[in-house]
């Protein structure tokens, strides 16, 4: 009895150690790489944004001059940036419209192929695979076919079907046209992304309990109630959750614009202002800068939301 | 009840039923449409002509497959060939170790946080799940400032350099790769492992023997996953390839794109190769996938 008690702690000790060291030993080079190469560079923009760095001395950063808000200041001042007027609502602004009306969109056709697929019909698993593609597919092709798609050329479908039907009398350029080019990018985020909504609402569909609806027929409650009162307060969690993170990559998304527009004729976004300043004027402070104001944004509203909206959802 | 209510009933429950029918049938076609002719519209116009690409009007239906395009991708005796075959190349050889890679190491990720107990466990995986948040273009200014002091250093070259970008796309991949593996390692019953543990297998042997072979669906869905971030990244291949014959096809799509003459034809023949593979991928695995991508909330 003595002995059991004795060797128990020493042996179990041991073990627990030997487990402790092999997860390490497992977890260390995922950890190494994501904090080198994610987190470690997360911390090091601040440190650049407060620094002028710029090709000259690229090679010699942590020696590069503190210019304090310079970098900040300068990017507020930009004409590329602050809001004008109507006209030209700068990349703040843009940013802000583009990521909410493409993430509600996104939500709105996510809900819809979902509701459309949660009834059996035949061919049913074959659709949800082609509802797939444009998630799948690469950004690059399927930016290039729509812009193709889109040519202000005669010769473009859209101006070709849209002329012939009497719609337009002349050919438009629909991605250089100011206002309707950024509508056709969040109609483009949603084209794209409405099968990620998709999947998680019809995962989430496919788990509410089947006697709510047949509990609300009893009362008689017709089609449009059972989907307001059940199916869409059964979602409302998967939804709220959704948003955030549709919202979030959104928010930081880049080649989506840049290849579509080349962030032209109003759509000119933060993150593609944050690659302009850096890759193009070799600016890498400012970039940093701009980017720091895009994620400060971005952590702004996400506490906001999980304070408030998400508490609103959970009661 | 006479034979003309009876008529009436079913007359109104067709009529109903139809109606619903119909809304669904143009909805289902709406959708289809949307996502089929765009991929239709890719796929023929790189079988088209240069007459047929610039004409004043469209052509739906390409007269017969004209192989110039392709041609220019892969005939070193056309006119303006493109070489196009090293992109591919390189895309592979970029996309195979980096999901490989990718696989192993969340593998062994995964199974620790999920099995073994070790302090500070919890801190570890949700910084690492910290980096959904992070924007692309916030990380790639200082990796790239940090990448151009460390390889003056150490002695390797940043740009043009085909590791580096398989080191990065394992860095925004590995986060995913492991939340979604430790998801399912978890939905293993450990009595199983228990069971070998007691059976005399050692930590390893069991990982290897019992809980792999279980966790097979979940590998393939993080494979791919893994395979489909690598083959598709765009911005950071932009920043860090300049030569040519380094560009992987998103790239190289980009160049051929931006090119003075426009030659949508070749473009689209590019933008086929390089998406038929992953959608086939998808297709023929998209039972597990479809899990995989709602278990991880995969990033894109």
């Amino acid at each position: 009895m003595t002995s059991a008690v004795n060797t128990k702690p020493s042996r179990w000790g041991s073990l627990e150690k030997r487990e402790a060291r092999l997860a390490w030993f497992f977890i260390l080079p995922t950890a190494l790489i994501v904090f080198g190469l994610i987190v470690f560079p997360a911390f090091f923009s601040i440190w650049v944004s407060f620094h002028d760095v710029g090709l000259k001395n690229l090679n010699d950063v942590f020696n590069a001059d503190f210019v304090g808000f310079a970098n900040y200041q300068k990017v507020f001042q930009d004409y590329a940036f602050k809001y004008q007027g109507l006209q030209s609502w700068g990349a703040a602004i843009t940013s802000i419209v583009f990521s909410f009306g493409a993430t509600v969109l996104t939500l709105l056709v996510g809900l819809a192929a979902a509701l459309l697929l949660n009834r059996p019909f035949r061919a049913r698993g074959l659709v949800r695979a082609i509802f797939l593609i444009p998630y799948v597919a690469p950004v690059i092709s399927m930016a290039f076919v729509w812009r193709w798609i889109l040519d202000p050329r005669p010769s473009g479908v859209v101006n070709d079907i849209l002329v012939n039907l009497g719609v337009i009398d002349l050919p438009i350029g629909y991605l250089s046209t100011r206002g309707l080019a950024l509508m056709l990018v969040i109609l483009f985020e949603a084209w794209r992304y409405f099968p990620f909504a998709m999947l998680m609402i019809l995962a989430r569909l496919q788990a509410v309990d089947v006697t709510l609806y047949e509990a609300a027929e009893v009362d008689g409650a017709n089609t449009w109630q059972k989907f307001w009162n059940i199916t869409l307060s059964e979602l409302r969690y998967i939804l709220g959750a959704i948003f955030l993170l549709r919202l979030m990559w959104t928010f930081n998304k880049f080649d989506d614009i840049f290849l579509l527009t080349g962030g032209g004729f109003g759509t000119k976004v933060l993150p593609v202002l944050t690659y302009e300043f850096s890759f193009k004027l070799f600016d890498f402070g400012r970039g940093a800068a701009t980017a720091m104001i895009l994620f400060i944004i971005l952590v702004i509203f996400m506490a906001f939301y999980v304070r408030i909206v998400m508490r609103n959802v959970e009661d | 009840m006479t034979d003309g209510d009876k008529k009436n009933v079913i007359q109104h429950l067709t009529a109903a039923l139809s109606l619903q029918k119909i809304i669904f049938l143009l909805v289902l076609t709406f959708f289809l449409v949307s996502i089929l002719f765009p991929f239709y519209w890719m796929v023929s116009s790189s079988f088209k002509s240069k007459a047929e690409i610039g004409g004043r009007e469209p052509v739906y239906v390409p007269e017969r497959l004209r192989l110039d395009a392709y041609r220019e991708l892969f005939d070193p005796e056309f006119a303006d060939y493109q070489e196009f075959g090293t992109n591919i190349l390189n895309s592979i050889k970029i996309a195979v170790p980096t999901t490989l890679i990718a696989v192993i190491l969340s593998t062994l990720g995964a199974y620790a946080i999920a099995r073994l107990r070790f302090r500070a466990k919890d801190f570890l995986l949700n910084s690492i799940l910290m980096v959904y948040l992070l924007p692309g273009v916030l990380i790639i200014i200082p990796l790239f400032a940090m990448l151009a002091q460390v390889g003056t250093a150490v002695g390797f070259e940043v740009q043009d350099n085909l590791y580096v970008l398989v080191v990065t796309y394992l860095a925004q991949t590995l986060p995913v790769a492991l939340y979604m593996l430790t998801n399912y390692f978890r939905t293993i019953p450990d009595e199983i492992e228990q069971a070998g543990l007691i059976d005399g297998c050692n930590r390893v042997g069991v990982i290897w023997r019992i809980t792999l072979p279980l966790a097979i669906p979940a590998l393939v869905s993080v494979g791919i996953y893994t395979f489909m971030i690598a083959w598709n990244e765009f911005l950071y291949a932009l920043v860090f390839l300049n030569q040519h014959e380094l560009f992987t096809m998103p790239i190289k799509i980009n160049t051929i794109f931006n090119d003075p003459t426009p030659r949508p034809h070749v473009v689209m023949a590019a933008s086929t190769i390089m998406t038929l593979p992953i959608v086939f991928l998808f297709l023929l695995l998209e039972r597990y996938l479809a899990e995989g991508l709602t278990a991880g909330g995969v990033k894109g």
